[in-house]
């Protein structure tokens, strides 16, 4: 009796950390919060009907803009981590972390019901069953946003650069332009332009890939576009977070422009670690896939399909070819 | 007392899927994270990669024969802020680790936490399974009763 007892204490105890953890910590959202203050979205000063109209209103603010040299320019040094976000209380009713009802009246009809199929799934199961980074696409935006992995954010007078490893993702921030589509189409991470208002950068991103904010959250179409201003602010105990306050539009998506705030924080513990961010690819490395039930699973060693991301490569025959050169170890199957 | 058992290993597992739920590039849906099992095996290679790293084990089975298992953990950014890197885990070396395990049988899984020859604990896991300082302090108990899997937790309630 007991070690029932105790079983429960530690039931109850681990019960109690795991739901608190994500609201507590991270903030409904998720992706390490607890860095600083509570994230709070600001919607903006009015209602726009375009994200061009809110960009236009915010530059006009601004006076065109705060023209930076090498030598004001903010710097945002360093290695970053992803730090929470509010994207969840945007599209979420109910008591925090990965709890809750789908609200209603902020998707479209369509995108509604189909996020909340992906919501019952995260409720039912405690898993959405499928997740399209599983097969190396991009986060895109505005999954960027939240995506854990590390990021670097390099400022210079023209243009910026907002680059997280997964994939590697580049947004670049283009500078006093004006939004153009040369290739006639959209991508993942489309065409970002913005300007400085002091040490504030503000940007706007449009001509994007239909994507998702994480797989347990709403889907976005290829309208969606955004605002956000981006800014370092410093807490006690050497706190460094870059927050961002966005507001997305999607005519097929949103019955109204929604407004998230997601923070970055410097990752002081990675940079005293020596880490140091290496390229890699996600196809050369994941043996995620999609069986035929629509559920993600994992091709293992011995089985088609296998990427073996450390062995040899295409000239196996040839000496020095492969890609675990330190311990030089082979995977066997079923071996011995 | 079997029904308060499966209550509690039900919450305990319910609470890991809500704080485990967002820490991968993909869904956790294959992995039984609600089984934790215990089991020895010898190092074949820790692949230190993203987006998650790997850790491929040589495990004896009840015949005697060996087969190389495979377990998902964590991608390198959040194992360094854990002390774990890509030397950690040596070919040749032997570990006991939990896992929970893939869903249609095949021999993985989800790594949960790992102990090295010298009796140091380490968590690798992902969300897949609980690697946290609080499931290793009650295997570590368990394990000093001699019990590996939740069922013969359950069997010695």
């Amino acid at each position: 009796m007991s070690s029932v007892k105790s079983l429960a204490c530690v039931g109850i105890a681990a019960f109690t950390l795991a739901i608190v953890s994500p609201a507590a910590l991270a903030q409904r959202g998720q992706f390490g919060g607890g860095y600083g203050p509570p994230l709070k979205a600001e919607k903006p000063p009015k209602e726009f009907a375009t994200s061009d109209e809110h960009y236009e209103y915010l530059l006009a603010q601004a006076k065109g803009g705060t023209k930076h040299t090498l030598a004001t320019l903010p710097r945002w040094d360093g290695i970053w981590n992803t730090a929470g976000n509010t994207h969840l209380d945007a599209f979420i009713d109910g008591p925090g972390g990965l709890a809750g009802k789908v609200r209603e009246g902020v998707l479209t009809p369509a995108y509604e019901k189909a996020y909340k199929e992906r919501w019952r799934q995260q409720m039912e199961k405690g898993q959405v069953d499928y997740d399209r980074l599983a097969h190396c696409e991009p986060p895109g935006m505005p999954r960027f946003l939240l995506e854990p992995y590390t990021h670097e954010f390099i400022n210079l007078p023209t243009e910026s650069y907002l680059i997280n490893d997964f994939g590697p993702s580049i947004r670049r921030v283009l500078l006093g332009r004006k939004h153009a589509n040369l290739y006639g189409t959209h991508s993942w991470y489309g065409d970002t332009i913005g300007f400085w208002d002091g040490d504030k950068l503000v940007m706007s991103t449009k001509y994007l890939y239909p994507a998702d904010f994480t797989r347990w959250s709403p889907m976005t179409s290829n309208q969606f576009e955004s605002v956000e201003i981006w800014q370092l602010k410093k807490y006690p105990d050497n706190v460094e977070r870059i927050e961002v306050q966005a507001t997305f539009y999607d005519k097929f998506a949103f019955l109204h422009p929604v407004s998230v705030e997601y923070a970055f924080r410097r990752a002081a513990d990675l940079e005293k670690a020596d880490y140091r961010i290496n390229h890699w690819e996600c196809e050369q490395s994941t043996n995620a896939y999609l069986d035929d039930k629509g559920v993600s699973n994992f091709h293992l060693p011995g089985e088609k399909g296998f990427n073996d991301a450390r062995g040899a490569t295409m000239f196996p025959e040839l000496p020095g070819q492969t890609r675990d050169p330190i311990y030089n170890t082979t995977l066997t199957p079923n071996s011995k | 007392m079997t029904n308060r058992f499966k209550f509690l290993s039900a919450a305990v597992a319910a609470g890991l899927l809500v704080a485990a739920a967002a820490q991968a590039h993909h869904s956790f849906a294959m992995f039984d994270r609600n089984t934790e099992i215990v089991k020895s095996g010898t190092i074949v290679r820790w692949s230190f990669n993203n987006p998650h790293s790997w850790l491929y084990l040589n495990v004896k089975g009840e015949d005697g024969k060996e087969t190389l298992w495979s377990f998902e953990g964590s991608a390198p950014t959040g194992l360094i802020q854990r002390g774990i890197t890509g030397d950690t885990f040596k070919p040749g070396d032997t570990v006991t680790f939990m896992y929970c395990p893939l869903r249609d049988g095949r021999p993985g899984g989800a790594i949960g936490w790992a102990r090295l020859d010298g009796g140091k604990y380490l968590n690798p896991a992902d969300g897949g399974c609980n690697g946290s300082e609080a499931n290793i302090t009650r295997w570590e108990g368990l394990l000093k009763k001699g019990v590996t899997t939740q069922t013969q937790e359950a069997k010695a309630q």
